[in-house]
């Protein structure tokens, strides 16, 4: 990971003018807000300086250090506080907002979200970064895919055939998931009369997390939709030739895009050259695949065991143990996974580019090599220009993950031990018992019998409340006697044999 | 249930085309995602002239997560248990999407030609391995013609 605050660090305001109006433009995403918890509470921000592994570590550490600046728009966050289900919803809702494909937030004639190949649940990398990466040209934007492509079309046909394209894959409209989950209005953000009031807290929450996501889903499938319903009610208009838009793409565009790419190797789906190439080995990786690799879940790390041993149990292990390895290459498996993107030069449409109406295909395009001789020059100003982007650059919050994972592990355990310790200590039955069958085994100590003699005729609940110090005190040094004769015994034992 | 992924009708049609020796694997019907497997036991191995009948089942998240795979024969093998289940790294932890349904089934196919009691899944037969090697090849031989017959 060498890579290195890029010139919108710097600039002290990474976020590139993404949304349109209405989207808050700075809004992290709830991965980036929990970043920044752990790196203040890690206090080693020297370290995190130097690793910067990320644009985001290195964004978040300007949020840092100008706290009154951008970051105060509603989604920072003290450390010190635990978000609210409320805030945590909508932190959900703005990342369902992120991932919508919209036609006129286009990159090279690729978009700034996927197509949808993949589930929504798997889709929780940072969408922040990775559509700064897009605009940046770090990462190829998200093409839409074509199922099958065949070199004998002609222009007409495949022009045919991208006209015909969706915006998004279609949605599964009832999933088994959220069959019988009551999503009441969508349009009224409370719920709570959808639940059953008689329900305990613990079920409360569960069917309100239930019903949020059922919610989402439906949402996320209208917002989409209403995406898709604007993108054709725009091209009809432009066919018929009753309106102009400059955000479709030129038959030009179209046909450059398509006519040259490339199938993905890992979801066998065809794109518009040039797709990512990991840094390894060099294959292609489509973007909708590449923001799916990430690391495995926290665990202990595996181990070659001796089959002859007892098998340790997980709660055992120190939770400082867990691990979590940076992905691996899927083709190679070299360790940190990361590509490498390099943007077309003769295509530079969209955002920072001409509209996408406007394009032309030639060899040398004078509106095109404009900007792009822009860029070389700012290139020079800023000193690194780093093009690899790694899995971890997107899913910035893995060490939160991490973290938590570990302090959820060691809380358990404490949990666990606290408990039996404090029955030990206050279940005077507990340890009266253990007591009574220490004076039978053993029937040595004969101070402690005689005390516990007198005792034990008038074992109530009373006189053990009056002397419950005293008894406290006698019971844990008749415990401490116990396990030491125990361990006297047990020292024996062996000898013997 | 969703549409299926292009990956997998396109795996699928590969495997028909183009199979891999001594491995067939055909999807059900009424369920694309499930497969009924067959594997030759390799030569030189124990279970050399056995074929064993194996199910593998493509999960919705395939190919981000591993496909699952058991086998159906009864086999006496330190890395495969009593269920069928195989313990094979690729798997799980280190499963990639740029593997495939025919790349699995080489490495359960090179499982058997070199199992590895180190790792394993059944804890007797992997002691057994160890302590007897020749004995532990034996039954697996035995077993082979007794559950694997062609």
């Amino acid at each position: 990971m060498g890579n290195v605050p890029t010139k919108l660090d710097q600039d002290g305001n990474p976020i590139e003018p993404v949304s349109r109006p209405g989207y808050p433009s700075g809004t992290t995403g709830p991965s980036s807000t929990g970043t920044t918890i752990s790196t203040q509470s890690g206090n080693d921000t020297k370290t995190r300086n130097r690793r910067a592994s990320s644009l985001v570590s290195s964004f978040l550490n300007t949020g840092n250090r100008y706290r009154s600046g951008s970051m105060q728009d509603g989604t920072y966050h003290s450390p010190h506080k635990r978000r609210s289900t409320k805030e945590k919803e909508q932190l959900k809702e703005q990342h369902a907002r992120n991932i919508l494909v919209k036609y006129d937030e286009s990159v090279d004639g690729g978009f700034m979200a996927p197509f949808g190949s993949y589930s929504y649940d798997k889709l929780d990398y940072d969408t922040t970064v990775v559509k700064s990466l897009i605009i940046q040209r770090r990462l190829a934007p998200f093409y839409t895919p074509l199922q099958d492509f065949d070199s004998s079309w002609s222009r007409e046909e495949l022009l045919k055939i991208v006209d015909g394209l969706p915006l998004h894959a279609s949605f599964d409209e009832n999933p088994e998931e959220f069959e019988d989950i009551p999503i009441g209005d969508l349009n009224k953000s409370n719920f709570d009369h959808l639940i059953n009031k008689n329900v305990s807290k613990k079920e409360y929450r569960n069917m309100h997390s239930k019903i949020f996501k059922a919610r989402l889903y439906r949402k996320r499938i209208i917002w989409q939709e209403t995406e898709n319903e604007s993108f054709l009610e725009t091209k009809l208009e432009v066919r018929e030739g009753k309106a102009q838009n400059s955000y479709l793409p030129s038959d030009d565009l179209k046909f450059d895009l398509y006519s040259n790419g490339s199938e993905c190797p890992i979801c066998f789906l065809y794109f518009p050259e040039p797709l990512n190439y990991s840094k390894c080995c060099q294959q292609p990786i489509c973007t909708e695949c590449f923001v799916q690799i990430k690391r495995a879940e926290p665990h202990f790390p595996h181990e070659e065991v001796d089959p002859t041993k007892p098998i340790k149990d997980d709660s055992e292990k120190d939770p400082n143990l867990l691990t979590s390895e940076p992905s691996n290459c899927p083709y190679c498996a070299t360790a940190n996974f990361s590509i490498v993107y390099t943007p077309p030069l003769t295509r530079k449409v969209g955002i920072q580019g001409i509209p996408p109406a406007r394009y032309i295909s030639s060899e040398i395009n004078p509106e095109i090599i404009e900007p792009l001789q822009k860029d070389k020059n700012e290139n020079v100003t800023t000193p690194i220009s780093n093009n690899i982007v790694s899995s971890d650059d997107i899913r910035p919050d893995w060490e939160t993950k991490l973290n938590k994972e570990r302090i959820r592990l060691a809380r358990r355990s404490a949990n666990a031990t606290a408990i039996h310790v404090s029955n030990q200590l206050i279940d005077p039955d507990y340890t009266s018992t253990s007591n009574d069958t220490t004076m039978s085994s053993s029937k040595r100590s004969t101070n402690t019998t005689s005390r516990h003699g007198s005792n034990s005729a008038s074992r109530g609940s009373r006189q053990r409340s009056r002397q419950s110090m005293n008894d406290l005190e006698n019971q844990m040094i008749q415990e401490a006697i116990r396990l030491s004769l125990e361990d006297e015994q047990q020292n024996k034992s062996p000898k013997k044999k | 249930m969703a549409s299926l992924p292009k990956r997998i009708i396109k795996e699928t049609e590969r495997l028909v085309t183009d199979p891999v020796p001594g491995i067939t694997a055909e999807p059900h019907d009424d369920n694309l995602r499930y497969f009924k497997v067959t594997i030759e036991g390799p030569a030189g191995s124990p279970y050399e002239n056995g074929l064993f009948n194996l199910e593998l089942y493509l999960p919705d998240d395939y190919p981000m997560e591993a496909p699952k795979v058991r086998f159906l024969t009864k086999i006496y093998h330190p890395n495969i248990d009593r269920l069928g289940r195989i313990c094979l790294d690729i798997l799980k932890t280190n499963w990639s999407p740029a593997l495939q349904i025919r790349t699995v089934l080489l490495s359960v196919q090179a499982l058997l030609a070199s199992p590895n009691p180190n790792d394993p899944l059944a804890n007797d037969v992997a002691e057994d391995w160890i302590k007897n090697e020749q004995g532990a090849k034996a039954k697996a031989k035995e077993w082979t013609a007794l559950y694997a017959k062609k």
